[in-house]
C-alpha cells in the first residue's frame, strides 16, 4: 500500500475542529499506529491558508522531543492532510479531567506532574527560540500529553503575519488569557519575551487548576494582570505610555505578592514563577535561564545522567552547539 | 525567517553539489526526451534565463512594493521547482505568480490572490491567466513538488552580521547586498550555505569599490593570498578567515561562480528569451 496516499489511513473519530482545519485520530492501514490527521481545506480566495503553510513549514524544520512531530504531508485533489504524532490529550482536557488522589480543587494538577510538564514546555520553547521561532499561541490546548507523561508543544502557525491575531478566520476567539501584557499594551516588536509570559500563566494554572487571567476583552484582561501585578506606571515601567493602548484611567492596583495566591507553591517554585511573570519583557527570564533555575535541579541531574550513560554532552547552555557550527 | 541553518530543510535537502545539480538535471532531460523539448525549443544559458525571470520578478515586486526578502524567497521556490520540473513543460509566468504569492505568505507579507493575479496579468498578458483559483492550484502543486519544506535562509543576515565585524562602508554593504542578489541567477542558493555567498560578494565588493576597474581586479580574486595586497580592508577579510572555520575552498569556488556569471551576463538579451518562452509555451503546453 502507497504511505503517502490518504486511505492507507484509517479515519476514527473527530478529535478536534481547528481554525483552519479539522483533526482526526487516525490509524495507519499497515503499522496499526495511531496519528492524528489534520484535514486542511483549500479556500479558492486564498489557496492553502497561510496558518497552513506556516505550521507545515516550521514542523519541518523543528524536530524535538517536546514539540510534536509531523510525520507526512500528503497531497489529495482539493486538501492536505498533515500527518502528526498521535498524543491522547492536550493539557486543557487533562486538567479538566483530574482529581488529585489526596483532594484538593478540581483540575490542579500535583507539584511533581507540573514540575515534569513545566520543565518538558521550557525544553520546547528554549528549541523554538533557539531556531528564532516564536510560538506565539501557547495555551493548555495548545500543550498534548501522551500516557507516558510526554508533553509536548502543537498548533504552530496560528500566529498570523502582522502580530497576533484576535479573530481567526473562523469567529473562534482565539483566547487572550496567555498573552503578555506588551502584546496586550499594542507593542508590534514583542520577541521571545512573549512566550514566557504564557508558560507562567500555564505553571499558575496548574497548581490552581484555574485560568491565572481569565480576561474577557483586551482592557479586561490587563486589568486582571494589573490587579495582581499592580497597575504599572513610567516609574515601574519607563516608556509604558508610549503603548498604544496605554491609558490614564486604570485603576491603579499595588502590586500583590505571588504566594498570597499560590500559597500550594514551594519557595523556589514562586521565586520562578516570578522571574517569568515579569511585566516588562525585558525584565523576564528566558527560557534557558528558566531551565536553570534551581527548581528544576533534580530533572536536570536526572536528564545529564542519562545522557552521559548514553555517551552524550547535553549542552547546559543550548546555543552553544549551534553557535560554533555556525561559521 | 526561522530555524537553524545547519539544522535545517535547506542544508539538509535542498543543497547539493555541482556534480549532483548535473545529474539531477540529467535526469530530468532525460525523462523528457522521447518529446525532443530541448532540441525543439531551444532556451539561453540557464543563467540567462534566470536573469530573465528576475528581471521580470523585480518590475513585478517594484510595483506592489515587496520587501527584497520575499523576492529572494521566490527565486529560490523558482530554481528548486525547476530541478524537479522541466521548464518548457510550464507556464513559467504562472510559476512567477505563485512563487511571488507562496513567499509573501512565508516572509509574512502576505498579498491578496486576486490582486497578485491583476498586477500579474497586467505584467505578462502571456500568462493568459484571468481566475485566481489557477494560483491556487499552482501554490499546492509547487507547495507539494518542493516537499513542504519552505523556510528558506538567505545570505542577507549573514551580510549585516559581518558589516559592522569587517567595518564595511555603507557603499561597500549595498553593493554587497545587489552581488547577492545577482547571485540568485547562479546555482549558488542550490550549493552554497548562506554565510559563504555573503562572504563571497563581500569580497567582491570590497575588491571592486575602491577601483571601480572590475575586470583588472576579477583575477586578483581567485588567489586569497594576492587579495591582502589590494587593501587593509581586504587584509583584515582574510585573516579573519583564515581563523575562523569557514570552508576557504567554498567562499573562492562562490566568487568565481559570480565572476562567470558577470562574463555570462554581457550576452543577455531580454527579447531573445521572452521569445524563447513564447515558442514552448505556445508549442509544447498544448
Amino acid at each position: 500500500m502507497d504511505k503517502r496516499h490518504p486511505s492507507s489511513f484509517q479515519q476514527l473519530e473527530k478529535l478536534g475542529e481547528g481554525t483552519y482545519a479539522t483533526v482526526f485520530k487516525g490509524r495507519n492501514g499497515s503499522t496499526g499506529q495511531f496519528v492524528a490527521l489534520k484535514e486542511i481545506h483549500l479556500d479558492s480566495e486564498e489557496g492553502t491558508p497561510s496558518t497552513a503553510i506556516r505550521e507545515i513549514s516550521l514542523m519541518k524544520e523543528l524536530k524535538h522531543e517536546n514539540i510534536v512531530s509531523l510525520y507526512d504531508v500528503i497531497h489529495t485533489e482539493n486538501k492536505l492532510m498533515l500527518v502528526f504524532e498521535y498524543m491522547d490529550k492536550d493539557l486543557k482536557k487533562y486538567m479538566d479531567s483530574y482529581q488529585a488522589p489526596g483532594g484538593g480543587p478540581r483540575g490542579a494538577l500535583e507539584a511533581n506532574t507540573i514540575k515534569s510538564f513545566m520543565w518538558q514546555l521550557l525544553r520546547g520553547i528554549a528549541f523554538c527560540h533557539e531556531n528564532r521561532v516564536l510560538h506565539r499561541d501557547l495555551k493548555p490546548q495548545n500543550l498534548l500529553i501522551n500516557t507516558q507523561g510526554q508533553l509536548k508543544l502543537a498548533d504552530f502557525g496560528l500566529a498570523r503575519a502582522f502580530g497576533i491575531p484576535v479573530n481567526t478566520f473562523s469567529n473562534e476567539v482565539v483566547t487572550l488569557w496567555y498573552r503578555a501584557p506588551d502584546v496586550l499594551l499594542g507593542s508590534r516588536t514583542y520577541n521571545t519575551s512573549i512566550d514566557i509570559w504564557s508558560a507562567g500563566c500555564i505553571m499558575a494554572e496548574m497548581f490552581t487548576g484555574r485560568p491565572l487571567f481569565p480576561g474577557t476583552t483586551n482592557e479586561d484582561q490587563l486589568q486582571k494582570i494589573f490587579r495582581l501585578m499592580g497597575t504599572p506606571s513610567e516609574r515601574s515601567w519607563p516608556g509604558i505610555s508610549s503603548f498604544p493602548e496605554y491609558k490614564t484611567t486604570w485603576p491603579v492596583y499595588a502590586t500583590q505578592e505571588l504566594r498570597a495566591i499560590l500559597p500550594q507553591m514551594d519557595g523556589l517554585g514562586l521565586q520562578l514563577l516570578g522571574q517569568m511573570l515579569q511585566m516588562r519583557p525585558e525584565m523576564r527570564c528566558s527560557a534557558q535561564q528558566a531551565l536553570n533555575h534551581p527548581w528544576f535541579a533534580e530533572l536536570n541531574q536526572r536528564s545529564q545522567q542519562q545522557a552521559a550513560a548514553q555517551g552524550q554532552f547535553a549542552p547546559v547552555q543550548g546555543m552553544v552547539a549551534g553557535q560554533q557550527r555556525a561559521y | 525567517m526561522a530555524a537553524n541553518y545547519w539544522d535545517s530543510t535547506q542544508a539538509k535537502y535542498w543543497t547539493f553539489t555541482n556534480a549532483e545539480l548535473a545529474e539531477m538535471r540529467q535526469e530530468l532531460a532525460d525523462s523528457e526526451q522521447q518529446h525532443d523539448l530541448s532540441t525543439r525549443f531551444p532556451l539561453p544559458d540557464r543563467r540567462l534565463v534566470s536573469i530573465y525571470l528576475q528581471h521580470n520578478l523585480v518590475r513585478l515586486a517594484k510595483r506592489m512594493s515587496l520587501r527584497q526578502q520575499a523576492l529572494a524567497t521566490a527565486l529560490v521556490y523558482i530554481k528548486r521547482y525547476y530541478l524537479r520540473v522541466e521548464i518548457r513543460r510550464t507556464n513559467p509566468y504562472l510559476i512567477m505568480t505563485t512563487a511571488v504569492y507562496l513567499a509573501c505568505k512565508m516572509e509574512e507579507c502576505p498579498q491578496h490572490i486576486r490582486l497578485m493575479l491583476g498586477e500579474a496579468a497586467r505584467q505578462w498578458p502571456e500568462m493568459g491567466v484571468s481566475e485566481s483559483s489557477k494560483i491556487g492550484e499552482c501554490e499546492f502543486a509547487l507547495i507539494s513538488t518542493l516537499n513542504s519544506r519552505l523556510i528558506v535562509h538567505h545570505p542577507y543576515r549573514s551580510l549585516a552580521e559581518f558589516t559592522p565585524l569587517f567595518g564595511l562602508t555603507g557603499d561597500e554593504q549595498t553593493l554587497a547586498a545587489n552581488i547577492i542578489n545577482d547571485s540568485y541567477n547562479t546555482d549558488l542558493s542550490l550549493t552554497s550555505a548562506p554565510h559563504i555567498i555573503a562572504i563571497a560578494a563581500i569580497f567582491l565588493a570590497v575588491v571592486l569599490r575602491p577601483t571601480g576597474q572590475a575586470a583588472q581586479n576579477y583575477t586578483a580574486a581567485s588567489s586569497p593570498a594576492s587579495l591582502k595586497q589590494v587593501g587593509p580592508k581586504l587584509g583584515k577579510l582574510v585573516d579573519w578567515l583564515a581563523e575562523s572555520k569557514v570552508d576557504m575552498g567554498a567562499v573562492v569556488d562562490a566568487t568565481q561562480e559570480m565572476i562567470s556569471l558577470y562574463e555570462v551576463w554581457e550576452q543577455y538579451h531580454e527579447r531573445i528569451c521572452r521569445e524563447s518562452f513564447a515558442k514552448f509555451m505556445h508549442t509544447a503546453n498544448k
